[in-house]
């Protein structure tokens, strides 16, 4: 599992702006200025916040060099949801083989 | 359309056929967290774990996978320790596989031999989400939760 990516996601998601950015983005393609408008930060600010996300795998930036639309990238967030599934795992797990484990030391009062 | 916080909290509860005390003991004794901590196909060497098992005290669990050698540490702090019912523990969002967490495990004696233990446990960014959500973006994030599923 990559933990670092997962890492990255959930630092990207914990701030405010950048989850506005993706909401943003989740109804489609916009360039800096125009994800800067709504907000009270200046294009510079957006622009940081977009190489966070980028780096976060969670937004893809267009080539062409001016405008260079970003766009919401859903992988990123998908393995967020898959991280879950898996603390879910992880505790299915472990309850199963405590289950084991209780059935195990009950067996006779004298183990090991 | 599923609330974005909903994906973020997981419950999970199981009944054990034991007593509470000895639920109790498995899960704050070393030797025994040692014989069913993590998923299967993982192994937890009793020389990886320490635990300090009182308000603020620390715990680190290194389980290794059985199939590649792959170390997979658990770490946090225990916030609450009231035997033999209630455990919680925060795990911080650096270091661990499961990072980022407030565990609740409640445990409790069924009267007939029979302990249910019941974990709830919520990923810290479940509640930013929320309040982003609560702030009137909720449509947007209705959307963007859409990526979540």
């Amino acid at each position: 599992m990559a933990t670092d990516q997962l890492s990255a996601t959930f630092a990207a998601l914990a701030d405010p702006t950048r989850r506005a950015i993706l909401a943003r983005l989740a109804e489609g393609e916009a360039t800096v200025n125009q994800l800067a408008e709504p907000f009270p930060i200046t294009v510079q600010a957006v622009s940081k916040h977009l190489k966070v996300l980028e780096r976060a795998g969670l937004v893809t930036r267009g080539r062409s060099a001016q405008l260079r639309p970003s766009r919401l990238k859903g992988e990123a967030l998908r393995e967020a949801a898959d991280w879950l599934a898996g603390y879910r795992r992880f505790w299915e797990g472990s309850f199963d083989r405590l289950d084991g484990h209780l059935r195990q030391i009950q067996k006779g009062p004298a183990n090991d | 359309m599923t609330e974005p916080a909903s994906a973020q909290e997981i419950t999970i509860s199981r009944v054990f056929d034991a007593p509470r005390e000895v639920v109790w003991k498995a899960w704050t004794e070393p030797d025994q967290i040692a014989s069913w901590w993590g998923p299967h196909g993982w192994t937890n060497p009793l020389s990886k774990i320490t635990m300090n098992v009182r308000p603020g005290g620390a715990f680190r669990i290194v389980s290794i996978s059985d199939a590649d050698g792959t170390e997979m540490p658990s770490q946090g702090v225990y916030r609450e320790v009231v035997e033999p019912e209630r455990l919680v523990f925060e795990e911080p969002a650096d270091g661990s596989w499961h990072e980022g967490a407030v565990s609740v495990v409640t445990l409790s004696d069924l009267g007939d031999g029979r302990t249910e233990v019941v974990l709830q446990a919520t990923i810290h960014t479940s509640d930013d989400m929320r309040a982003q959500a609560e702030h009137g973006m909720k449509g947007s994030l209705d959307r963007l939760a859409e990526h979540l599923v």
